[in-house]
């Protein structure tokens, strides 16, 4: 049973042809169906997002399944082969396995150490395992994968950090304000960051948000694309004194807050912290207002440059996660070994059995005259005799080091025992769906 | 058998600056345990030297320290486990540690002067430690918060704003320190007053009791540790200085204390001297 790893990315191929293959516009549990009754491959799953549209599979005659998964690619999405084959990459076994752990744990993304990628890939092998189109092999690596994912996680800084502006600009609000809950926030100008932003924050709880325009519709239609509401140009300064951030996006040539102004309006006896978040170019607030005590001023480059700094945190911190992508795929390749062993154990104890089956038939006559639990305790004894002398062996074989080792063993395991043709891998499909979370913390 | 805590809260200390300087989970649980630890076996040195002296003891100042420093523990850890922030272990356990040092090189006599035989001393002291414990923890919150808020105002976003807690919990936390830590300081600076009057009647000549007027420069320090922490109280409510400025006052206030604590209540003091 091999691996294989067929598919397209935001590292090999354009926007274009990433849209042109997306399964997740599109139902991905019927796509993953249909590879499935198209393919030879004996285990499916489809891993599609906004950056990656990737087919993993498990069969036996890993040439043929490709061809198939090319033809399928192109049916599915009415593309010919040949558009898509430059972009195309194809990994096998340990290498599709280190591609996929890699994913899981965001290494592969566009935005590296990015939170989402491993919901999305534990939610595609969900889709898949719902279906019936996953069995041991992909289970397997696929939970072993979710694993990987959590301890760079845990393990690393791969994903701390915001990585844009506006989320910067809501950590830090978060780092003065603790919870967003019951703050207000006043935005100014209605663009396009400034919804964003707004939209962040609103997600992280902030109760009440004013926004003013010099154009009233501007404001009013912001106000209810992130449910808040608008507020009078003329009575900025008024708002602002209620507001615990303010967040100014204009396209004024000049500053339209000073220093007086916030002076003013935030009085003698305030010295609750004033977040001012100032993302316009040409600026929108006179940079002397960071004077005031209680005032953060940040500008776009302020916050532009935590993202570089985050970034090239996260960049450091790539070197940690790799190693524990390297450390998981050894242990990943030496289980894989030990389950190459699996058809020798199975057909050597199916010998033992049978033997031990043939000779208890053989003396069936002569132990007729005993007791039905006399004849029970017989059958039970030379079944732990058979256990116990293939114990040993079977630990030693799934232990061995490598390949080459493991087939001459094999090999002479099989002619010392005379067991034939009948050592195929059983590669029947796993009877029942698994559930991600089961297996999420695989055995190592 | 002081030395036994000193031993513990050190190694709490250096877990939660490994836990601090990594950001490891695992070296924080293990602080904490050894914190519990330390904790538990303080107790039980405090528990059996009562048993052996028959009333708590912190009749001499070395005595004094370490019950000090057995209750900020404790203050400490009650923190920590209803708002699960450890990053402030760090600053505290030197403290620990630093203090505990005392009881440990030199742990004095505990005798007990007959003038002290009044339940009067026990609320005087007890609420006074506890008080200093608050103040303590009031102190350290302070100091982190100016060192997050110099981080945030200059934009350079490093080492403490990313393991110190929010502004706003900090400055929460240190309220409730301040407010806690003057509750506790009225209650000790007040009994010591109406008990100095009383004793005096009883023991007219004791010359402790006659040096404990304002002139003593402990008395004094501890009126104005009061005033300090009465104004960090009442500016909050009625000034709005929460922030940067509570954290400064109660920075401030917290030197005196130790500045109280130690050095005057070693040399200076003629008046409590018992």
């Amino acid at each position: 049973m091999h691996l294989l790893l067929l598919g397209v990315s935001h590292r090999t191929a354009p926007v274009e042809l990433r849209e042109r293959l997306d399964f997740s516009s599109r139902d991905v549990g019927a796509a993953v169906e249909s590879l499935s009754a198209h393919s030879s491959a004996a285990e499916s799953v489809v891993l599609s997002t906004c950056n990656r549209s990737e087919i993993y599979v498990a069969g036996d005659d890993p040439l043929r399944a490709r061809d198939e998964i090319e033809t399928f690619l192109s049916d599915y999405h009415q593309v010919p082969r040949d558009v898509f084959r430059p972009h195309l990459f194809v990994y096998d076994d340990v290498e599709a396995a280190r591609h996929l752990f890699r994913v899981a744990s965001g290494l592969d993304s566009l935005v590296v150490g990015e939170p989402q990628i491993l919901g999305q890939v534990k939610s595609a092998f969900q889709t898949a395992s719902e279906r019936r189109c996953t069995g041991p092999l992909l289970n397997k690596t696929f939970h072993w994968a979710f694993g990987v994912g959590k301890r760079v996680r845990s393990e690393t800084a791969l994903g701390e950090g915001a990585v844009s502006v506006s989320f910067a600009a809501v950590s830090l609000a978060r780092k003065i304000f603790g919870r967003l809950d019951g703050r207000r926030v006043l935005v100014v100008g209605a663009g396009e960051i400034s919804a964003l932003t707004a939209q962040h924050l609103r997600s992280h709880g902030v109760e009440e948000i004013a926004i003013t325009s010099r154009t009233a519709a501007h404001a009013e239609a912001l106000a209810a694309e992130v449910g808040g509401h608008a507020v009078p140009w003329a009575s900025l300064r008024q708002a602002m004194g209620s507001a615990d951030i303010v967040l100014t996006a204009t396209g004024s040539q000049r500053p339209i807050i000073v220093r007086e102004d916030v002076e003013m309006v935030l009085g003698r006896k305030r010295a609750e912290p004033l977040f001012i978040i100032d993302v316009a170019v040409p600026r929108d607030v006179d940079p002397a207002v960071s004077e005031i005590e209680q005032v953060f001023l940040y500008n776009v480059d302020d916050l532009q440059s935590i993202v570089q700094e985050n970034l090239a945190r996260r960049g450091a911190e790539i070197a940690r996660a790799e190693a524990i992508v390297d450390e998981e795929l050894a242990r990943f390749t030496a289980w894989q070994r030990s389950r190459r062993a699996i058809p020798t154990v199975v057909a050597l104890r199916q010998r033992f059995e049978d033997i031990r089956l043939a000779e208890l038939r053989r003396l069936d006559s002569r132990l007729s005259g005993l007791p039905p639990e006399a004849r029970a305790r017989i059958d039970e004894v030379t079944r732990l005799i058979v256990e116990k002398l293939l114990l040993e062996p079977t630990e030693q074989l799934k232990a061995l080091p490598d390949v080459e080792t493991q087939a001459a063993y094999t090999e002479a395991l099989c002619r010392v025992f005379r067991l034939g043709d009948d050592t195929h891998e059983p590669s029947e499909r796993d009877p029942a769906p698994v559930s991600v979370e089961d297996g999420a913390d695989h055995d190592r | 058998m002081n030395f036994l805590p000193l031993v513990l809260y050190a190694a709490a200390g250096a877990a939660y600056a490994i836990h601090f300087a990594r950001r490891s989970p695992q070296a924080g649980r293990i602080a904490t345990t050894l914190l519990i630890l330390a904790a538990l076996v303080h107790t039980f040195v405090i528990g059996m030297q009562t048993m052996e002296v028959r009333h708590v003891p912190f009749a001499n100042p070395s005595r004094a320290v370490a019950t000090f420093v057995w209750l900020l523990a404790l203050s400490y850890l009650y923190l920590e486990v209803t708002t699960e922030e450890r990053a402030m272990g760090v600053f505290i356990m030197p403290i620990l540690a630093g203090l505990q040092l005392i009881p440990a090189l030199s742990p004095g006599v505990e005798r007990m002067d007959p003038v002290l035989d009044s339940p009067w001393f026990w609320v005087h002291v007890s609420s006074l430690l506890f008080a200093y414990a608050s103040c303590a923890l009031a102190g350290v919150l302070g100091l982190t918060y100016v060192l997050q808020f110099k981080e945030i105002k200059k934009k350079h976003l490093g080492y403490f704003y990313t393991r110190l807690p929010s502004l706003q919990t900090l400055d929460v936390m240190n309220s409730r320190a301040v407010t806690i830590g003057w509750l506790f300081l009225t209650v000790g600076v007040a009994v010591g007053a109406l008990w100095t009057a009383q004793a005096r009647v009883l023991a007219p000549n004791d010359p402790n009791l006659m040096a404990m007027s304002l002139d003593d420069p402990k008395v004094l320090g501890a009126v104005i540790t009061w005033g300090v922490y009465s104004f960090a109280v009442l500016s909050r409510r009625t000034m709005g200085w929460t922030g940067r400025r509570a954290a400064w006052l109660s920075a401030v206030g917290f030197a005196i204390v130790l500045l109280n604590f130690l050095p005057i209540n070693y040399f200076v003091t003629t008046s409590h001297t018992f």
